[in-house]
C-alpha cells in the first residue's frame, strides 16, 4: 500500500512537469515493472547496507585501534638496538679468506641498551618544531609476583609529569592516580589485565623481580586501561628512579625516548631524520605496528571483496530488468528514434532507469545500514580482542557514507551502461519491419 | 515552375543478409511541395525500403537524396535525427504511440525534443493539432485507451506538431478496417488541401492509391513506368 502511494505521488508529480520526456519515459518504464524494479532496488539496498555495516565495523574497529595506539604509545620511539649479528671476532683479525674459521655459540656483546647523552637528545628534541612532547623512558622485562602467582611484564620507568603530558596516562586510569607514583616511594601502576591476572587490587603489594635478580616490593597505586589488550596485560608503570634501582644503573640511564608529534603523518619522515641525527634506532608508530596494519590490509581486502561481489550480483539484477524493459519497449525505442530522438537520448533513458534504481536503492541502503549500526552499536558486548571495547565502534563519518553512495552509483551506472548502449544501437527499421 | 522538396538520383540498395539481394534499382524520382504521392507495389517490391531510405531511417544505400536542398547522404546520424525531428512526420502501420502516456503527451513528444517552444506553447499547439483531427476531448486519456482509428489519428497529430516539410506514411491505413481506412485517408487529403502539406504514403491498396495526386509503382525494386 505504501509503495502504491509513493508511486501515485510520483505519477502526479510527473504529470505536472512533462518538460523532459526522456526522464518521464524512464520513470514510466520502471513503474510499469514495479515488482522487478523493487527487487533490483532491494539488491542495491542490501549491498549498500552490508557495505555500511561490514566496512563500517571493520574500519571503525581499525580507527579505534589506531586512535588508541596514537594516544597511548609513542609516535616515534628512539632506542638502542643491540647488535645481534656481529661478525666473528676472529674473522675481523684474520683477513685470510682461504681458511675456515669457526666460532660457536657467539653471544651478543655485553652492551647495555643505554642511550648515551639521552637527556641532551631530549633537550634537542623538545626544541624541534615538529615535536609536541618528549618523554624519557626506561623499559625492562621483569617478573611480577603476588604470592605464588607470577607473570612476566614490561616495566615502564617513567617521568610521571612528562609521561602524563605526552601520553595522557591519567585519562586511562580506572583506579588510583598517576601522581601517587611521585608521592608513594614504591608505587606501581598495573595494566588492568595484568592486575587481574595477578589477582591484585589497589593498595595490594606485588614483588617485581628484574632479570638481574634484584627484587623490589611495590604497592599498587593505580590500575590503568588503554583498551589495547596486549598492553593492558603486560605493562606496569613505576617511577624512573625505581626502575634505575631495579636495574642497578646510573642516574642518566634511559633505554627509550618516546616522542609525540604535532602531526602524526610526519612520523615516518621524522623518524628517519632522528635516526640519522642521533645515531640510534628511531621507529615510527606505523612501523612499530606494521604486523597489525598488515592484518588490517587483508581484512579490508576481504571486506571489500565481499561487498563488491554483492554489488556485482545486484548489478546483474539491474542489468536483467533493463534488458527486459528494452525488449518489451522496442516499439517505443523505434518511434522515439523515428521522430528525432538521438541515440544519446535513448541511452539516457536507460541510464536514468539504472541510476534511479541505484539512487533509491543506495539511499535506502545507507538508511538501513545506519539504523543497523546504531542498533548493533547500542548492544553492550564487552569485547576483548586485540582492542577491548564495551560497544562495537562503527565508522560513521559522512565521508564513509558518501563513498558508499558513490560506490552504489558507479556499480549501477556500470550495470546500466551496457543495456543502455544496446538500446541505443537498435535499428528502428528492423524493429518496425519485424512487427 | 516546379518546387521540388525531395529528389533522388539513382538510388540503389542491397541487402547482404541472408543472401545478396538488390532491393532498390536505380530509383530516381521527385516529389513536389504540396503533392500527395503514393508508392505502390506488391509485398517485396521494395516500397517500404524506399520509404525508410527517403526518410533517413535507413542510410545504407548508394545514390543521392536531396531533401529540402540538402544532400542527405553526407550528413551525420545526429543531424539526420534532427532533420527527422524538425522536417519529417511519420505515420506507421502500427500507430506506435507510447501506451502509458496521455494523448497530449504523445503528440507533444517531437516538439519537446525540438525545444523551440515553451512547455505551455507546445501544449496549446498539440491541442490545436488534436482538434484539427477531432480528438481534442481525448487529450488527457492514456493512448492505449483509444480505438485503433483514434490512435492512428493521434499519430497523425504527432506527425504534424513540428509543421514538417513532408509526412511519410508506411501503410498508415493497413491495420484499420475499410471505414476507418477511408476516414484516415480523407484526413490526409484534408491536410493536403488545407495546410498544403506534402504527403508520401506507401500502400498496397489500389483504391486509396488511386485517390492520390500521383502513384509511383515499384516492381522488384524498380520504378514501373505507368
Amino acid at each position: 500500500m505504501e509503495l502504491e502511494k509513493t508511486i501515485n505521488w510520483s505519477n502526479d508529480a510527473l504529470r505536472m512537469r512533462f518538460k523532459n520526456p526522456v526522464f518521464k519515459i524512464a520513470i514510466t518504464h520502471l513503474l510499469a515493472k514495479k515488482r522487478q524494479t523493487f527487487v533490483a532496488m532491494l539488491g542495491v539496498t542490501f549491498g549498500i547496507m552490508v557495505f555500511i555495516f561490514q566496512a563500517g565495523l571493520i574500519t571503525g574497529f581499525q580507527d579505534t585501534f589506531i586512535e588508541q595506539t596514537i594516544n597511548t604509545t609513542a609516535n616515534i620511539h628512539i632506542y638502542n638496538e643491540p647488535d645481534r649479528n656481529r661478525p666473528s671476532i676472529l674473522a675481523s683479525i684474520e683477513a685470510d679468506t682461504t681458511r675456515w674459521i669457526t666460532v660457536r655459540n657467539q653471544k651478543p656483546k655485553d652492551e647495555k641498551n643505554k642511550i648515551r647523552n639521552a637527556y641532551q637528545i631530549i633537550a634537542l628534541l623538545e626544541q624541534h618544531p615538529g615535536v609536541a612532547g618528549v618523554s624519557p623512558f626506561l623499559g625492562t622485562q621483569a617478573i611480577l609476583r603476588s604470592g605464588i602467582v607470577q607473570y612476566g611484564g614490561r616495566i615502564a620507568g617513567i617521568d610521571v609529569d612528562k609521561e602524563d603530558l605526552v601520553f595522557h596516562v591519567s585519562d586511562y586510569m580506572t583506579q588510583g592516580d598517576i601522581q601517587r607514583l611521585k608521592t608513594i616511594n614504591n608505587g606501581i601502576i598495573l595494566g588492568e589485565g595484568l592486575a587481574e591476572n595477578l589477582g591484585v587490587k589497589m593498595n595490594d603489594n606485588v614483588s617485581v623481580i628484574a632479570t638481574n635478580g634484584t627484587t623490589l616490593d611495590m604497592k599498587v597505586v593505580g590500575i590503568n586501561r588503554t583498551g589495547l589488550t596486549e598492553v593492558d596485560r603486560s605493562r606496569a608503570y613505576i617511577s624512573i628512579r625505581n626502575a634505575r634501582v631495579l636495574l642497578n644503573v646510573d642516574n642518566a640511564y634511559l633505554t627509550d625516548i618516546n616522542i609525540k608529534l604535532k602531526d602524526i603523518n610526519e612520523a615516518e619522515q621524522l623518524a628517519m631524520e632522528f635516526e640519522k641525527r642521533f645515531g640510534y634506532k628511531a621507529e615510527d608508530w606505523k612501523k612499530a605496528n606494521s604486523n597489525i596494519f598488515g592484518v588490517f590490509k587483508i581484512q579490508n581486502m576481504v571486506t571489500y571483496l565481499i561487498i563488491v561481489s554483492i554489488l556485482i550480483v545486484s548489478g546483474f539484477g539491474i542489468f536483467n530488468i533493463l534488458m527486459m524493459i528494452i525488449y518489451e519497449k522496442l516499439p517505443d525505442i523505434a518511434i522515439l528514434k523515428a521522430i528525432g530522438y538521438k541515440n544519446k537520448d535513448i541511452k539516457m533513458i536507460f541510464m536514468i532507469e539504472s541510476l534511479a534504481i541505484g539512487i533509491t536503492g543506495g539511499l535506502t541502503g545507507l538508511l538501513f545500514g545506519f539504523l543497523l549500526t546504531k542498533f548493533i552499536g547500542s548492544i553492550p558486548l564487552n569485547i576483548k580482542g586485540f582492542v577491548s571495547m564495551k560497544y562495537l565502534e562503527f565508522n560513521s563519518s559522512p565521508a564513509f557514507y558518501i563513498f558508499a553512495f558513490f560506490f552504489a552509483l558507479i556499480a549501477t551506472a556500470l550495470a546500466g551502461y551496457f543495456p543502455a548502449r544496446k538500446a541505443a544501437k537498435f535499428d528502428p527499421v528492423d524493429i518496425i519491419r519485424s512487427k | 515552375m516546379k518546387n521540388t522538396i525531395l529528389e533522388t538520383i539513382s538510388l540503389n540498395k542491397w541487402y547482404r543478409d541472408p543472401v545478396d539481394f538488390q532491393a532498390l534499382k536505380n530509383v530516381t524520382l521527385q516529389i513536389e511541395r504540396g503533392e500527395f504521392v503514393s508508392i505502390m507495389g506488391s509485398s517485396g517490391s521494395g516500397k517500404s525500403t524506399l520509404l525508410y531510405v527517403l526518410s533517413t531511417l535507413d542510410t545504407d544505400y548508394t545514390g543521392k537524396i536531396i531533401f529540402d536542398g540538402q544532400d542527405l547522404s553526407v550528413i551525420s546520424p545526429n543531424r539526420q535525427a534532427e532533420i527527422r525531428n524538425e522536417k519529417i512526420g511519420f505515420v506507421f502501420q502500427f500507430h506506435y504511440l507510447l501506451p502509458e502516456f496521455t494523448v497530449l503527451e504523445n503528440v507533444s513528444l517531437p516538439a519537446l525534443k525540438l525545444g523551440k517552444f515553451t512547455h505551455d506553447q507546445i501544449e496549446s499547439i498539440a491541442l490545436e493539432k488534436l482538434s484539427l483531427l477531432g480528438l481534442q476531448d481525448q487529450a488527457m486519456k492514456k493512448a492505449n485507451k483509444l480505438s485503433g482509428g483514434q490512435q492512428q489519428r493521434v499519430a497523425i497529430a504527432r506527425a504534424l506538431i513540428n509543421n514538417p516539410s513532408i509526412i511519410f506514411g508506411d501503410e498508415p491505413t493497413g491495420n484499420l478496417d475499410s471505414k476507418n481506412s477511408q476516414n484516415v485517408f480523407d484526413l490526409f487529403k484534408e491536410l493536403q488541401h488545407e495546410l498544403k502539406q506534402t504527403i508520401c504514403i506507401v500502400t498496397h491498396d489500389i483504391n486509396l492509391a488511386g485517390q492520390t495526386d500521383r502513384t509511383i509503382s515499384l516492381h522488384d525494386g524498380e520504378i514501373v513506368k505507368p
